[in-house]
C-alpha cells in the first residue's frame, strides 16, 4: 500500500535529522584535511621563520607530528604573543603551538591540550659570568625583559628578588645587551633562552629551573574531540621516542637540561 | 495486489491488516533498539567503565600518598615515634594498593596498546621510585636526625625518588584516568543520540501504525456499514499507548543518562583528581620543609596546585591566601566544580587549610615541623573529608540515576509484551469476523 514507502520515508528523514543534530554545530580538529597551526616566527628553535618563508622549530615539528595523527596536512601561519587567543576564537587558526603556557585565565576563552613540554623559567648570562646561580642571586642585578611578557615581573613580584629591569622590544635586543654587559641575565622559558644561546654563542643557561611553564595546544573552546584526539597524539609522541628526539634535535647542545623526558600531566579537556 | 485490482474485498482487508501488523513489529523493533541503547549507557556510565574509571583515579592518590609518607618519615627524624611508624604503615599499604590497582588496570587495558604501555611503564618507574625511596629511608634511619632537614645524602636520594614519582610516574597515573574517562564521555554521547533518534522513531513509526489501524477501521465501516469495530478500537488505543509511553520511557532514559554523567561521574571524577592534587600540595609542604635548598620551588609547585584547583589571580602565596580567605569565587578544577554545585562545606575546609600553611611558612624550621604535624596535618584531614564526603553525595545522584534508569526500563518491558499480544490479538478479532463474511 502507499502507506508503506510514506512510513519509510517518514522514519529516514527523522533518523537523518537527529543524527544531524548530533554531528552538525561542532567546528572540531578531527576529521580535517587541513589544519592551519599558528607558530612562532620569531623564535629560534622554537617556531621561526626562515628567509624561504616556511617554520622551523620544536613547537613546528611537533605541530607536524600532531596534524599528521589526526590525518591532516599541516599549513603554519605566523603568531605573534599578543594575539594567539584572539586568532583560536576568531577561527583564523585551528591550533596554536606557539610557547603557549597554560593559564586558568586563557581557559576562559580558548581549549588546552596537553601539555606536551613541561618548561621553566631560567636564567641566561654570560659564559664567564660568575655568582648567578639561582633566582635569588639576580638580587641588585640588571636583568632583560621583553615588552609584553612578564617573566622579570615575576622574579620581582613572586620570588620577591629586588632585580632591576631593563625593557627592550625583542629578545635579538636582549642577548646584545647581555653580551656588551649592558644587563647581568635574560630571564625568561628555558626553550627560549636555549634557543638564544643556540644562536648567540658565549652565553650559559643557568638551570635554576623556577617557575614551572605547561605549554599547552591551544584549540577553539568546547572541542572536546579535538582535546582528547590531540592529547592521545602527545601520549604517542613519548611513547615512540619521538619526543626524546625532536627534544635532543632542537635543545641537545643548548646546555637545557632535558632528563627526564617523560609525557607530561595532562590539564583534562572538560 | 491482484486481489485488490479484482476489487477484492478480503485481499485488501488482508493487505491493510498486514501492514498495520508490520508496523506494530517496526513499532516494538524501534523499541527494543532503543532500550538496548539505554541498557549500553547505563551499563557503561554506570556499571562498569564508569566505576572503574573512578576507581583507576586511586591510583594517582596512592602513588603521591606514598610520596607523602616517605617525605614525612624523613622530616621527623628521630622524633614523633608513634606518627612515623604511622606513616611506614601507611607508605606500605599504599605499595600494596597501586601493585592492586595496576593489576587491575592491566586486565581492563587488553587491547588498548597506549595503556598498556602507561601502565607497563608506570610499573618499571614504580621499582625504580621504590628503591630509591628504600634507599633514602634507610640513610635516614642510619643518620638519626633531629626532626627537620636531613642530611645531604638522604636529601640526594629522596630528591632522585621525587624526581621520578613527581616528574614521570604521577603524571602517566593522572592521563591514565583521563583517558579512560574519554571512554564513558564518547559511549555516553553514542547511546545518547541513539537514544533520541530512536525516540522519534518511535513517534514516526507509531503515528504510522495508529494511522494504518485508523484507515482499515474507517475502510471496514464504509464497507461493512458498521460505525465500530470494538476490537481494532483498543487495538489503536493500546498502539498509540504503547508508542506514548515507550517513547516518554526512552526519553527519560536520555535525561537519566545525562544526570548520571554530569551530576554523578562527572563529578565525582573531578573530585576524585582533586583529592589526588590536594594530597600532592599536602606532601610539598612536606617537601618545603625537608629541603631548604628546593624549597622556593616547592612552595611554588604548592602554589601552581592550589590554583589548578581554587584559582584565583595572584602573583604569589602570600597574595594567594589572602584573597582565598576573602571570596567564594573560584576557577580552576574544583573551583568551576564548585560554581556549579556548590558546597559551602568544602570552600570552608579548603580556606582553614591554606590558612593553616599560611602559620607553618611562617614559623621557623623546628616549630613549622610541628606545626606540619599538628595544625596543617588537621587542615589538610578536615578538607580531605569534606571532598569525601561531597563526593559520596554526588555518588548517591549517580547510583539513584541508574538505578532509576534500570527500574525504568525494567517497568517498561514487563508491560510491553502483554501489550503486544493484546494488540495482535485485537486486530485478529477485529477483522476474521469480516474475512469469515466472504467465506
Amino acid at each position: 500500500m502507499r502507506l508503506t514507502p510514506i512510513l519509510a520515508a517518514a522514519l529516514l528523514a527523522g533518523t537523518l535529522l537527529a543524527a544531524g543534530c548530533g554531528a552538525g554545530g561542532s567546528e572540531s580538529v578531527v576529521g580535517r584535511d587541513t589544519l592551519v597551526i599558528g607558530v612562532r616566527p620569531d623564535l629560534p628553535a622554537i617556531g621561526l621563520r626562515k628567509p624561504d618563508g616556511s617554520f622551523e622549530g620544536f613547537d613546528v615539528d611537533v605541530a607536524s607530528y600532531v596534524a599528521g595523527k589526526l590525518g591532516a596536512e599541516a599549513r603554519f601561519v605566523p603568531v605573534l604573543a599578543a594575539d594567539r587567543e584572539r586568532k583560536l576564537v576568531a577561527g583564523e587558526v585551528d591550533l596554536v603551538l606557539a610557547t603557549f603556557s597554560i593559564t586558568q585565565e586563557r581557559k576562559k576563552t580558548i581549549s588546552f591540550a596537553g601539555p606536551y613540554h613541561i618548561s621553566y623559567q631560567d636564567i641566561l648570562v654570560r659564559a664567564d659570568q660568575r655568582g648567578i646561580d639561582n633566582v635569588a642571586d639576580l638580587k641588585g642585578r640588571r636583568i632583560c625583559e621583553v615588552k609584553g611578557a612578564n617573566a622579570a615581573q615575576r622574579v620581582i613580584e613572586e620570588r620577591k628578588v629586588a632585580a632591576e629591569v631593563v625593557r627592550v622590544d625583542d629578545y635579538a635586543a636582549c642577548t646584545a645587551l647581555l653580551k656588551r654587559n649592558g644587563v647581568d641575565a635574560i630571564t625568561t622559558n628555558d626553550v627560549i633562552l636555549a634557543g638564544l644561546a643556540g644562536q648567540a654563542g658565549g652565553l650559559r643557561l643557568v638551570n635554576a629551573q623556577f617557575n614551572e611553564q605547561r605549554t599547552g595546544v591551544g584549540l577553539r573552546k568546547d572541542d572536546l574531540d579535538g582535546c582528547e584526539a590531540v592529547n592521545r597524539a602527545i601520549t604517542d609522541m613519548y611513547q615512540d621516542g619521538t619526543a626524546r628526539k625532536l627534544l635532543v634535535k632542537w635543545f641537545g647542545k643548548s646546555g637545557l637540561r632535558l632528563d627526564p623526558v617523560a609525557v607530561p600531566q595532562f590539564e583534562g579537556c572538560s | 495486489m491482484r486481489a485488490v485490482r479484482n476489487g477484492g474485498v478480503p485481499g485488501r482487508i488482508r493487505v491493510l491488516a498486514a501492514v498495520s501488523v508490520v508496523g506494530l513489529a517496526l513499532l516494538f523493533g524501534a523499541l527494543a533498539f532503543g532500550t538496548a541503547s539505554a541498557r549500553e549507557g547505563l551499563r557503561v556510565v554506570g556499571h562498569d567503565e564508569g566505576p572503574q574509571v573512578v576507581a583507576s583515579a586511586s591510583l594517582y592518590l596512592s602513588l603521591s600518598d606514598m610520596d607523602a609518607q616517605v617525605a614525612d618519615v624523613l622530616l621527623m627524624g628521630n622524633g614523633y615515634d608513634a606518627q612515623r611508624a604511622a606513616a611506614l604503615k601507611r607508605y606500605e599499604q599504599r605499595r600494596a594498593e597501586v601493585g592492586d590497582t595496576l593489576l587491575r588496570a592491566r586486565g581492563l587495558a587488553e587491547g588498548d596498546a597506549p595503556a598498556i604501555r602507561t601502565i607497563t611503564s608506570v610499573l618499571a618507574g614504580l621499582g625504580r621510585y621504590e628503591r630509591l625511596a628504600a634507599q633514602a629511608l634507610l640513610l635516614n634511619e642510619q643518620a638519626g636526625h633531629q626532626p627537620g632537614p636531613p642530611p645531604r645524602a638522604v636529601l640526594d636520594r629522596y630528591r632522585e625518588a621525587s624526581d621520578v614519582m613527581q616528574k614521570v610516574l604521577l603524571p602517566q597515573a593522572y592521563n591514565l584516568t583521563l583517558e579512560n574517562a574519554t571512554t564513558v564521555r564518547h559511549t555516553h554521547e553514542r547511546e545518547r543520540t541513539s537514544i533520541r533518534v530512536t525516540v522519534v522513531a518511535v513517534v514516526v513509526i507509531g503515528a504510522g501504525a495508529v494511522g494504518c489501524l485508523v484507515w482499515l477501521q474507517v475502510y471496514l465501516a464504509r464497507r461493512f456499514r458498521r460505525v465500530f469495530g470494538p476490537a481494532l478500537l483498543v487495538a489503536t488505543a493500546l498502539t498509540a499507548l504503547s508508542a506514548l509511553s515507550g517513547a516518554a520511557v526512552l526519553n527519560g532514559q536520555a535525561t537519566t543518562l545525562d544526570t548520571a554523567k554530569r551530576d554523578g561521574f562527572d563529578s565525582v571524577l573531578v573530585l576524585a583528581r582533586a583529592r589526588a592534587i590536594a594530597n600532592s600540595m599536602h606532601a610539598d609542604q612536606s617537601r618545603f620543609l625537608l629541603d631548604p635548598e628546593r624549597a622556593d620551588t616547592y612552595q611554588h609547585t604548592y602554589l601552581d596546585k592550589s590554583q589548578a584547583l581554587m584559582y584565583v589571580d595572584a602573583p604569589n602565596l602570600g597574595a594567594y591566601q589572602d584573597k582565598v580567605a576573602g571570596t567564594s569565587r573560584y576557577l580552576g578544577l574544583l573551583g568551576t566544580e564548585l560554581a556549579e554545585r556548590p558546597s559551602p562545606e568544602v570552600v570552608t575546609a579548603y580556606q582553614g587549610f591554606q590558612q593553616a600553611d599560611r602559620a607553618m611558612r611562617a614559623l621557623p624550621a623546628v616549630a613549622a615541623v610541628a606545626e606540619r604535624m599538628g595544625g596543617v596535618r588537621t587542615g589538610f584531614e578536615g578538607y580531605d573529608t569534606s571532598l569525601v564526603r561531597l563526593s559520596d553525595g554526588h555518588r548517591a545522584v549517580y547510583t539513584r540515576a541508574v538505578a532509576d534508569g534500570d527500574g525504568a526500563l525494567d517497568g517498561l518491558w514487563r508491560v510491553l509484551p502483554f501489550g503486544i499480544v493484546a494488540i495482535g490479538a485485537a486486530v485478529v478479532a477485529g477483522v476474521r469476523p469480516r474475512l469469515k463474511e466472504y467465506r
